[in-house]
């Protein structure tokens, strides 16, 4: 499932540095799109703010069928507080372009899967797909506004994986 | 190691597609669908003349041929298998509301409401599916965002009325000049009016109007329970699997039938509001042609292109 998680963060990633290529990170010294997995970095005291943090949830397998068929709950957290100038009274607009971003990049809900660690990276023979986002209800924290977003990730899993 | 193909499962799908193409009543000739030479065509833009009529729900086949054994011997037991009737049904809900998608709900004539003292303005050569030219004064009487209708004038003709989609039935000549207009499918969203052209938000379902042509500002749409005159359409339906697999059903005839209704589907969960969405319940009889590779008469094919590298 491990190419199935990097397929779908690298295609999500993709996708937002088309979308809006404002939304970055500093992150290690490199300036990144806003995504990024948590279990791939280092802990956060706090989550940054105005990105997406990627975390994987649940696993599961079906292995009746001819090919496992792995599914992967995912769950993609996102807050801001708003941007300076306004004094972060555009806290409520810039979570509201967090979701429609986020709805965006979903689509189309498939993506081809790789092997990343390989160098290049191959090609595999599969798609990974995903069901539609489940948007939980905004949490207010002080000046900070926070959702979370549940998918169902799917793959199959490939002889040699 | 790198496999080089992968044992595919059954296909997953999230949504079905509904494409719909006029028959041609007078010449009996459906359209058909050859998936080796159109399976992979973009989804988004159908080959003509496929009209694309966006994502159905509820899609259901009902095959409604019956097959029966001829028996022999004592005791008797079954020598061979003759299928005695063939026909199928499919249903389906249309999530929009449109000239084409309504009309295909309703198993009667489908017709435009055109407004009133609207006369009907001459179209000049040079028009196109897209765009009509008119004379300036008549330009004058249009503005973006009305819908249109595009058609001859009826001069008493009687049979199959509509041409390339034949859109009513008459036994007897009427003496309502708008006649074809009131039930043509050339109809259109007007977006812009510039220097006596009007332009429409999408093609005419008919193509490029006819040599003499008028256009007519139309309210909206009437469909009537009764009548006798059935639509008939060749229909595609595409269900497209995530692994890139595609799964088409193609009924070259299908006409509608029981009557116009609608079914209205909460839009928040129980409890959660009182908001409704109507959408258009459809139901369609397959009738039979015969197949021109052998002359089988069939009413559906079921075609399966599979996902790259799927074993087969």
């Amino acid at each position: 499932m491990q190419n199935a998680k990097d397929s779908f963060y690298i295609c999500l990633r993709n996708r937002l540095a088309t979308l809006n290529f404002e939304r970055t990170i500093l992150l290690r010294g490199a300036v990144r799109p806003g995504i990024l997995v948590e279990d791939a970095e280092a802990p956060f005291p706090q989550l940054p703010s105005d990105i997406y943090i990627v975390r994987w949830l649940g696993h599961g397998a079906d292995i009746d069928l001819a090919s496992t068929l792995l599914a992967e709950e995912c769950e993609i957290i996102y807050g801001t507080c708003g941007c300076q100038t306004y004094g972060g009274l555009d806290r409520g607009r810039a979570l509201t372009q967090m979701d429609a971003e986020l709805l965006a990049i979903l689509q189309p809900f498939s993506a081809p899967k790789w092997d990343y660690c390989t160098q290049p990276p191959t090609a595999l023979l599969t798609q990974v797909f995903w069901d539609e986002p489940v948007f939980s209800p905004a949490v207010t924290q002080r000046d900070r506004l926070t959702r979370s977003v549940k998918i169902m990730v799917y793959s199959y899993q490939e002889e040699g994986e | 190691m790198t496999a080089s193909c992968f044992p595919a499962p059954a296909p997953v799908s999230r949504r079905v597609r509904a494409y719909f193409a006029p028959v041609d009543r007078t010449a009996q000739r459906p359209v058909l669908f050859d998936p080796a030479q159109q399976g992979l065509f973009d989804l988004d833009h159908p080959p003509a003349p496929w009209i694309d009529l966006g994502f159905i729900q509820n899609f259901a086949r009902k095959a409604i041929s019956k097959s029966s054994a001829i028996t022999a011997g004592v005791p008797a037991a079954p020598l061979e298998q003759v299928r005695e009737s063939i026909g199928a049904q499919v249903s389906l809900q249309f999530l929009a509301w449109t000239k084409l998608s309504m009309a295909l709900a309703a198993a009667s004539q489908h017709m435009n409401a055109i407004a009133p003292d609207a006369p009907a303005a001459a179209v000049q050569s040079g028009s196109t599916a897209t765009t009509l030219v008119l004379s300036a004064n008549d330009a004058a009487g249009f503005a973006a965002g009305q819908i249109v209708a595009v058609d001859l004038d009826y001069c008493g003709q009687t049979g199959y009325i509509g041409s390339p989609i034949c859109g009513a039935y008459l036994r007897q000549p009427l003496t309502d000049a708008d006649y074809i207009r009131r039930i043509t499918f050339n109809t259109g969203l007007v977006t812009q009016v510039t220097d006596s052209t009007l332009h429409l938000a999408l093609p005419l379902a008919g193509g490029a109007p006819a040599s003499g042509s008028k256009v007519q500002p139309v309210a909206g749409f009437v469909d009537r329970e009764g009548g006798s005159f059935y639509h008939e359409w060749s229909g595609l339906f595409v269900m497209e699997g995530v692994q890139g697999e595609r799964i088409f059903f193609h009924y070259p005839r299908l006409q509608p039938m029981g009557s116009a209704e609608e079914s209205a589907l909460p839009l928040a969960a129980r409890g959660q509001g009182r908001l409704e969405r109507v959408v258009l319940n459809a139901q369609f009889l397959a009738l039979p042609v015969a197949d021109p590779l052998d002359n089988e008469r069939i009413v559906c094919y079921r075609s399966f292109l599979p996902a790259g590298n799927a074993l087969v």
